[in-house]
């Protein structure tokens, strides 16, 4: 009986060729199918690292440009004393060293606040201390050294002697950096301290700290790079920038 | 599968294939604008900070 059922089927299948899938077995279709979802898998993947390293740039270099543009607009309108608005930012560091330009600066370092392509000042576990404030203390960014703007990608040029430059909108706070820390954990907070003993330094004064992650392109650890103040000029009607950026 | 979706989309080669393209740049869209920024955070190749957590 079973038999001559397969054979008419046979024979009625054969004048017309069934397409390719129906004739292979359940097997071959459960491997071809694991076969292209493994395929896909990479594609993603590959899209994944475009995503990181292409993509979050263009979008957090987008945002950076807009807030740098809002800050500079309201530093040019004569608000009077007191009436500055930091939301936005307090001011732009300038790295020549980086060869990336200006950095705006932005309060915390939450994903939200560096994922637009800025640096942001410590505000947690250790408070930064602020140049504007005039107080001896550690002024501490962090920045991304992989997409989102990689504003820090170029720290491993910055060397001993290197000046870092931070602008506000009257004052420029040039610094040189004397200590760099090219790898520690992410659980060594105490570089963020007022006084970060292990830049060598033993007396408090005002020091700027800059950190990332090391090596590029993961972040098992952290760079960090220390600079001291050297003098504060004044901010000129031309803006003319200290000689350390010309 | 990607066999079975070309077959059961409607409409000759061409239009299929229009389809196709569109179908996968959506997919690029969604991948890019909420799968892979709730993913990023997750992994760990952009912490850039100290912290003691």
């Amino acid at each position: 009986m079973s038999a001559t059922a397969d054979d008419i089927e046979e024979q009625t299948s054969v004048p017309s060729p069934a397409p390719e899938h129906q004739r292979s077995s359940p097997f071959a279709t459960a491997i071809s199918v694991l076969g292209e979802l493994l395929i896909t898998a990479g594609l993603v993947l590959g899209l994944f690292v475009v995503y990181s390293l292409w993509w979050t740039n263009v979008v957090a270099d987008r945002a950076a440009h807009e807030q740098s543009d809002k800050v500079r607009d309201n530093w040019a309108q004569d608000t009077g004393p007191g009436a500055l608005d930091t939301r936005e930012g307090i001011g732009f560091l300038h790295v020549p060293a980086m060869g990336n330009g200006e950095v705006l600066v932005e309060k915390g370092t939450s994903e939200a606040v560096l994922n637009d392509g800025v640096a942001g000042y410590y505000t947690d576990p250790v408070k930064a201390t602020l140049p504007t404030s005039g107080k001896e203390g550690n002024f501490s960014l962090a920045a991304h050294r992989d997409g989102h703007g990689a504003k820090f990608h170029n720290i491993h040029k910055v060397k001993q002697g290197d000046p870092i430059v931070f602008e506000t909108k009257d004052k420029w706070y040039v610094y040189k950096a004397y200590a760099v820390l090219p790898e520690t954990s992410k659980y060594n907070v105490e570089v963020l301290d007022q006084l970060p003993k292990e830049s060598g330094r033993k007396k408090p004064g005002h020091y700027i700290t800059l950190t990332t992650c090391t090596p590029v392109y993961t972040s098992r650890y952290r760079y960090v790079v220390w600079g001291e103040l050297v003098r504060v000029d004044k901010v000129d009607s031309e803006r003319t920038p200290p000689k350390e950026l010309r | 599968m990607y066999g079975w979706i070309w077959r059961h989309l409607p409409g000759n080669a061409w239009v299929r294939a229009l389809i196709a393209l569109v179908l996968v740049l959506a997919l690029v869209y969604v991948l890019f604008q909420y799968v892979f920024p709730w993913a990023e955070p997750l992994l760990p190749f952009n912490d850039v900070t100290v912290d003691n957590q």
